[in-house]
């Protein structure tokens, strides 16, 4: 086994082994601070994928924005309303989770059988690529290229999304300001 | 990924040396930054500082750590253990991991990645996380205040920071910092050119700096400089643990040795990002000697050994500079502190940014 193999499945293990404690716990904060190692171990994944950007685009805006702006939320919320959060008891074996369940078993079934169906070591286009060494390399600059095709092919799709964007830091400023007295 | 002859034992050995070399370096400075700093508040506020242990105090900051590491380590009974175990160790690993990236010299640099700025910059946010964690698991009002303060102030200040970079970026046109150091002195493979006009390429020194390959840099490197203060919680920062008013901050419940992680980690951060200016407009591990006629200086001082000597000298400078900063400023309150990071330093950032790009364009 080498060790890509290995640490693929390391990162794997951590992953999976994180989201389940961030899913089960009763301690809400400890969820968060787990949550962080599942998106670490994601990035670890992606590095693997060898789409390194994208891994550390992961960190910046998961781990740098959205998990502290979860944990802002709950500083802001006090250990009281937390813990009567907390209290709530749910167990995980119980007739009212029995749709749940269902529901989360049938969706495996689809997925596991899709995953079979499309034979991802198979696909024609992939042996193609192999065959023609159009393959990305370790040592690749991969950033120019998706400069480039933000910038032509997804220019669209790009802009949409930084007006949308704009659109919520105008609302959320408004949104914060203190309204004038009447 | 191919079983090629580069991933060998050695290579891997040589990469867990580097590492321990550099953690080595860094817990050195520190230990050397401590003293200095008392040194150099003692001198601004007309005192003496440390000076009966060891010749001129020198062994002050030595006797401290052995002192902090047979402290016991308290935990209090209303924390979240594991958090508040955790968090200290996070905090430094998050800035430790941030010197993976940096260039010492030409050919010196622990992992050359074509992403090496983006990767610091993402690096070093996951220590906001370790401070919540630390303020958080403290369980103490004074330290989740501290902790929150600090978490504001990083993520509005990475804004400015994250802009000047950026306009820095713009004219080195990589994010490999590797790259970037190489431009700036005559090893360079492209043309460089000091203020947009005149050909240094073979002259080197100060003159081919990023500094003055665009003058308008110098905005931005006092902009970075101003907000790096602020990401590594540094007076005039120091709200997060004004001591006047939260005791400590979000480390008021740190005892031992996990107290001195949290230290090793604030001089660790002052370090990484005085050396993340030079690197990027400081004309990194080149020396600032330029060759005139045949007086070739720059020829002769520049090297390997040469290359991690600029690099330290430039950097303690950095340093050097923000204590003085700290020891002479007083701590700005919170709204003039978000004032001038959103009202001053982000448009001025902004500016360079568009300068930047029209100095590439059109002058370079």
């Amino acid at each position: 086994m080498s060790l890509v193999t290995v640490m693929f499945y390391l990162m794997a293990i951590i992953a999976l082994g994180s989201a389940l404690y961030v899913a089960a716990s009763k301690n809400l904060v400890r969820s968060v601070f787990m949550f962080f190692v599942t998106l670490f171990a994601l990035a670890g994944l992606y590095v693997l994928c060898l789409a390194d950007f994208v891994a550390v685009t992961q960190v910046v805006v998961y781990v740098g924005g959205i998990l502290v702006l979860i944990l802002f939320a709950f500083m802001l919320s006090g250990r009281e309303s937390l813990a009567g959060l907390q209290q709530s008891k749910n167990r995980l074996f119980a007739v009212q989770n029995l749709p749940a369940f269902l529901l989360v078993t049938l969706f495996f079934v689809v997925l596991v059988n899709i995953v079979i169906m499309a034979g991802v070591d198979n696909l024609p286009w992939l042996k193609q690529a192999e065959k023609m060494h159009n393959v990305i390399q370790p040592a690749d600059v991969t950033i120019n290229n998706l400069g480039v095709n933000l910038m032509t092919t997804y220019l669209l799709p790009f802009e949409a999304i930084s007006i949308l964007l704009l659109m919520a830091l105008v609302g959320a400023a408004h949104l914060a300001r203190k309204e004038e007295a009447l | 990924m191919h079983r090629n002859s580069k991933f060998t034992l050695s290579f891997y050995i040589i990469h867990i040396l580097v590492a321990i070399g550099l953690f080595a370096f860094i817990a050195m400075f520190t230990l050397f930054a401590v003293y200095a700093e008392r040194k150099v508040s003692a001198f601004i506020q007309d005192r003496l500082g440390p000076t009966e242990t060891g010749k001129f105090g020198s062994l002050q900051t030595l006797a401290d750590i052995v002192k902090l590491l047979q402290k016991e380590l308290i935990t209090p009974a209303a924390a979240d253990k594991w958090l508040f175990m955790l968090a200290p160790i996070i905090i430094f690993v998050a800035v430790y991991m941030g010197f993976a990236a940096l260039p010492w010299g030409p050919g010196l640099v622990p992992s050359q990645t074509n992403i090496g700025l983006y990767y610091i910059f993402a690096i070093i946010s996951i220590e906001t996380l370790g401070i919540l964690m630390a303020g958080w698991g403290s369980n103490n009002k004074f330290s989740i205040l501290g902790a929150m303060r600090s978490a504001a102030q990083i993520i509005s200040y990475e804004i400015p920071a994250g802009f000047a970079l950026i306009s820095a970026v713009m004219i080195t046109q990589t994010l490999d910092l590797q790259a970037a150091a190489v431009q700036q002195g005559i090893l360079s493979v492209e043309k460089v050119k000091f203020l947009g006009a005149w050909d240094v390429t073979h002259i080197g020194g100060l003159l081919s700096w990023n500094i003055f390959r665009a003058p308008h840099l110098i905005v931005a490197f006092v902009i970075y400089f101003i907000a790096s203060l602020a990401e590594s919680n540094r007076a005039p920062f120091d709200i997060p643990e004004a001591e006047s008013e939260l005791v400590s901050g979000f480390h008021t419940e740190y005892t031992g040795l996990r107290f001195a992680f949290v230290f090793l980690a604030e001089y660790s951060m002052m370090f990484l990002v005085s050396m993340l200016a030079v690197i990027l407009f400081l004309g990194a591990w080149n020396t600032p000697f330029p060759n005139m006629g045949v007086v070739k200086l720059a020829d002769w001082t520049t090297g390997a050994a040469w290359g991690i000597a600029w690099t330290i000298i430039k950097t303690l400078g950095l340093v050097g500079v923000q204590m003085w900063i700290r020891w002479t400023l007083p701590r700005l309150r919170i709204d003039q502190l978000m004032n001038l990071c959103w009202k001053v330093l982000t448009p001025l950032a902004f500016a360079c940014m568009i300068i930047s790009g029209i100095w590439r364009l059109w002058v370079m």
